[in-house]
């Protein structure tokens, strides 16, 4: 990367949850940068640890069963893992902001759009009564919330769901943070929504200078929306690299298997989908080596016995020891 | 090509109740009016948005809801018709394969209790041949002998998707309806559980309606596909004539949503305003005219009817005004 510094710097991160069954690790020693006005994808499959690692920048890792046992998060240079809840609060919402991918729940059922789009600017920007509501009503505006003026008096079950997922984008915008987690902002909406939401989340962040984050199972909206992506596994990240270097040769063989089975349209009917053997290892039973090794083509002795290391070359980052199918 | 499948004039329609003495005040009309035929061993794809109705469509069908009009004939009988215990025998022919695969398997219940059901209910075979039954279907679709014992909690969302397609398999039906099933999966899994429907299709020779909204899910599995907008069927065609030149100002609109893999095309994206009507108050004439780019003063008029488009080899139809030829 360039000599810029960094906005959001994660390095070594590893959270764990304490389950019955035994010490799950969600995220085990991820490290990686977003810059200022970037958006990156964070991608994978479920439970590879996407989430956990939006919600443990936001501190919002349920603790207990869920701890940050290792590693650091600096945003600007601050570090945020063991600042307390007091301080926390100030940055959410006002530096970091997240949207949460069920519009439903997310919003409060009993107060309407205007109470809750306030009580965000009246804790963060110190801004009040009608000066807060026309702020807000501005807000609504720049999503594309027809007549605004009306619709910020109504209640969450009042709107459908695009309309309730801008409402949050709104409001997570409306105090300017400098960062932007997007957990699956557009996974519950329909595709013609989901066209309308993307578009929007992309214009915002040109227009504000946000760096977004987001965070997703859909290559399809990475492709389009993200300068760079990072591609999860198991809890570890495999694979991180521009977009278009990363669509057009990937270097991790998961990342490869990944990109050929999304269902895309195609011009000619093929008989048979490309797949990835085999399913997700269990968190509570991570083979030694590689966490891909079991699913893996290319994998051989040293695969199952060593962890692979980093490597990085023009910009792109792979934990493999066989890139692409390479004999070392 | 023999027809399996008949559907004429399908509706089911919901009554709100409301008012002072709870009486029936409208209705909201899930379905409305739908054709179409399915052939042998052929799988048709319905595609559309949440609330079009593409799922109420997949169960009246089944008569899992009653449908207010319209008959659905199943190789030569009108399921609609049938009486309750005939209405059982003949759902031995027609199966379905839920969305959900955590909810759709009782939790209570291990593999094989669940397995079995269907054929102890039925009465089919000896408790010896039951059990190898079983064990054969479950080679089938991948899952080895000892899980049998086991119980739906201590599977992945893909191997319970593949005991739910077991599931449908023990009868062995003619026809299987597939209400969304690979959309709960992770994609590298969703692909495993698409490629094992599909070589069923072909070695089984069982006909599927397959209802999902993912278009690029829909065209690898369909032979035919059927795009549904408020409880209308508004364009059927192969699923190559449909996917190559798409007609009705929707579908077109639904295929350009689709964000495409490759960070390289940037593509003309065709957005669409607004969202989808209620469909308790549906618009006037054709019910997409409030989103369509395309809308002309007569389609808030006058519902538009099915015109041919196709060929002989690749039959499509759309109902839209702008095929319509002015008389």
């Amino acid at each position: 990367m360039s000599i810029k510094k960094p906005l959001l710097s994660v390095r070594d991160l590893v959270v764990e949850f304490n389950t019955e069954r035994g010490l799950v690790r969600a995220i085990d020693g991820i490290s990686f940068d977003v810059m200022h006005g970037e958006t990156m994808g964070l991608v994978g499959e479920s439970g590879c640890g996407k989430s956990v690692t939006a919600l443990s920048i936001l501190g919002l890792i349920p603790s207990p069963p869920g701890k940050i046992t290792a590693g650091s998060i600096q945003l600007n240079g601050r570090e945020l893992v063991g600042l307390r809840e007091s301080e926390y609060r100030k940055i959410r919402g006002s530096e970091i902001s997240m949207i949460f991918q069920e519009p439903m729940t997310a919003l409060n059922p009993v107060f309407t759009i205007a109470n809750q789009m306030t009580d965000v600017l009246s804790r963060h920007q110190k801004i009040r009564g009608k000066q807060a509501k026309n702020r807000a009503i501005e807000m609504l505006e720049l999503v594309g919330i027809p007549s605004p003026d009306k619709r910020i008096n109504e209640y969450p079950h009042q709107l459908s769901g695009g309309m309730r997922q801008r409402v949050m984008i709104a409001m997570a915008l409306s105090c300017n943070p400098k960062l932007l987690l997007a957990d699956e902002p557009t996974t519950a909406l329909d595709v013609t929504i989901q066209a309308q939401v993307m578009e929007q989340i992309v214009k915002l962040q040109h227009e504000l200078g946000t760096a977004v984050v987001l965070v997703t199972h859909d290559l399809g909206v990475v492709a389009e929306s993200c300068q760079r992506a990072v591609v999860m596994y198991a809890g570890r990240i495999v694979e991180q690299s521009p977009i278009i270097p990363l669509f057009k040769n990937p270097q991790h063989p998961y990342s490869a298997g990944l990109m050929a089975s999304i269902p895309r349209i195609r011009a000619d009917k093929i008989a048979e989908l490309p797949t990835i053997p085999g399913t997700v290892p269990d968190l509570l039973h991570l083979p030694d080596g590689c966490r891909f090794a079991d699913r893996c083509q290319y994998s051989d002795d040293r695969c199952h016995q060593e962890q692979p290391n980093n490597h990085i070359k023009d910009n792109r980052e792979v934990a493999c020891f066989h890139p692409c199918g390479e004999v070392s | 090509m023999s027809v399996l499948l008949e559907i004429k004039n399908l509706k089911k329609h919901f009554p709100i109740h409301g008012g002072l003495f709870n009486r029936v005040v409208s209705q909201l009309k899930a379905v409305d009016d739908v054709s179409f035929v399915l052939e042998k061993g052929k799988t048709m794809g319905l595609v559309g948005e949440s609330g079009c109705g593409k799922s109420t469509l997949g169960r009246a069908v089944l008569r899992l809801h009653e449908p207010t009009d319209g008959t659905v004939i199943l190789d030569g009988t009108d399921i609609t018709k049938l009486e309750p215990k005939a209405l059982v025998d003949a759902r031995r022919d027609m199966q379905i394969i839920f969305q959900d695969p955590y909810a759709s398997l009782s939790p209570r219940r291990t593999i094989q209790q669940t397995l079995l059901e269907p054929l102890e209910t039925h009465k089919i075979g000896t408790a010896e041949s039951r059990q190898q039954k079983i064990e054969e279907l479950l080679d089938i679709v991948g899952l080895r002998k000892h899980v049998l014992h086991r119980y739906p909690h201590e599977f992945s969302g893909g191997q319970r998707q593949r005991i739910g397609i077991a599931r449908a398999l023990t009868l062995e039906p003619k026809f299987i309806v597939a209400d969304e099933a690979v959309s709960a999966l992770d994609v590298s899994v969703q692909s495993q559980v698409l490629n094992l429907i599909s070589n069923l299709q072909k070695t089984l020779g069982i006909s599927f309606l397959f209802i999902s909204h993912d278009l690029a899910v829909v065209q690898h599995i369909s032979d035919d596909v059927g795009v549904m907008y408020l409880g209308r069927l508004v364009e059927k065609a192969t699923a190559t004539s449909l996917y190559t030149e798409p007609r009705h100002p929707y579908t077109k609109a639904l295929l350009s949503a689709i964000p495409t893999p490759d960070p390289t095309i940037k593509n003309q994206r065709q957005i669409l305003k607004g969202d989808v009507p209620s469909p308790l108050n549906p618009p006037s004439g054709c019910t997409f005219r409030t989103r369509c780019p395309e809308a002309m003063d007569i389609c808030a008029v006058k519902a538009p009817v099915q015109v041919e488009v196709g060929s002989k080899d690749e039959p499509h139809w759309v109902a839209c005004h702008l095929f319509e030829l002015p008389k």
